[in-house]
């Protein structure tokens, strides 16, 4: 087998999820404040099925992660700091997906914009985890 | 009051952030436990054979730069131990340590193979190889 196999299955599966979960934010964002919009109810369905598709994504990318260090989820330096932004970003991703499944693309508002907040924390926990995952392949060349 | 579903859905998915994590967990341990059985691999018999190379002031000096630029952030500048142990009077083969620095450690030591050739492993070993104790 390739040597560098997990590697590049892993830099080939984490960018689906990373991209659905803040497309997935941005249309739910945009439902939630455009409500009067006649649009809206399908920026919620766009939300809905990014969020879904998004989060089962989040199974390559972590399986293929975990290979590649060979079970290491903590490590230390560039490493240590992808993994600090990689867990909670994937517990929640994995959350918000499943909250999301449950409830429906339609939720009562209030708690949709707890939704929306928690996302947008997922979203910002994504982007610091790819931030650092690009530092370890290209860090220092 | 918000409505029973939303409440319901919540619980799910701190449920599933619990399974997720915990599949994580264990998936983790068992990689690292299989990497821990193999981590001890032998040279083959053939390379036994084959003759030790040797080491120039110019291949310390080089070593000396490689040792700094790639194994230093774990072994201290000074190569008296950090995070990795400390690499004074190694008791080891001169092969042992290019294997080590080829394939690495697993779950301890990240393999240098596609980051340094042959000649760059044999200068570093030529630096390892002049430190005193």
């Amino acid at each position: 087998m390739d040597p560098a196999f997990w590697a590049k299955a892993h830099g080939a599966s984490t960018h689906l999820p990373l991209a659905l979960a803040m497309c997935s934010w941005g249309f739910d964002a945009a439902g939630f404040v455009l409500i009067s919009w006649p649009v809206a109810r399908q920026f919620s369905v766009v939300g809905y099925w990014t969020m879904l598709v998004g989060a089962m994504g989040t199974v390559p990318a972590v399986v293929s992660g975990l290979m590649l260090t060979k079970g290491e989820m903590m490590g230390h330096d560039v490493l240590l700091f992808h993994h600090l932004f990689v867990w909670p970003a994937y517990a929640l991703l994995v959350g918000l997906a499943t909250w999301r499944w449950s409830v429906g693309v339609m939720a009562a508002r209030r708690a949709f914009a707890g939704y929306l907040t928690v996302a947008f924390v997922a979203a910002g926990l994504l982007a610091g985890a790819g931030y650092w995952g690009g530092e370890l392949l290209l860090g220092g060349t | 009051m918000i409505i029973s579903t939303e409440v319901k859905a919540l619980r799910a998915a701190l449920l599933m952030m619990l399974l997720a994590m915990g599949g994580v967990s264990v998936l983790g341990q068992v990689l690292r436990e299989r990497a821990r059985m193999g981590s001890h691999e032998q040279p083959s018999t053939e390379s036994w054979f084959s003759p030790a190379p040797i080491a120039t002031p110019l291949d310390v000096a080089a070593g000396r730069k490689l040792f700094l630029q790639s194994c230093a952030s774990c072994h201290a500048p000074d190569a008296h131990g950090d995070e990795g142990p400390d690499l004074h009077d190694l008791e080891i083969s001169d092969r042992r340590i290019a294997n080590v620095i080829k394939k690495g450690i697993k779950g301890e030591m990240p393999s240098f193979s596609r980051k340094l050739n042959d000649a760059q492993i044999a200068q570093l070993r030529a630096y390892l190889r002049s430190l005193g104790s």
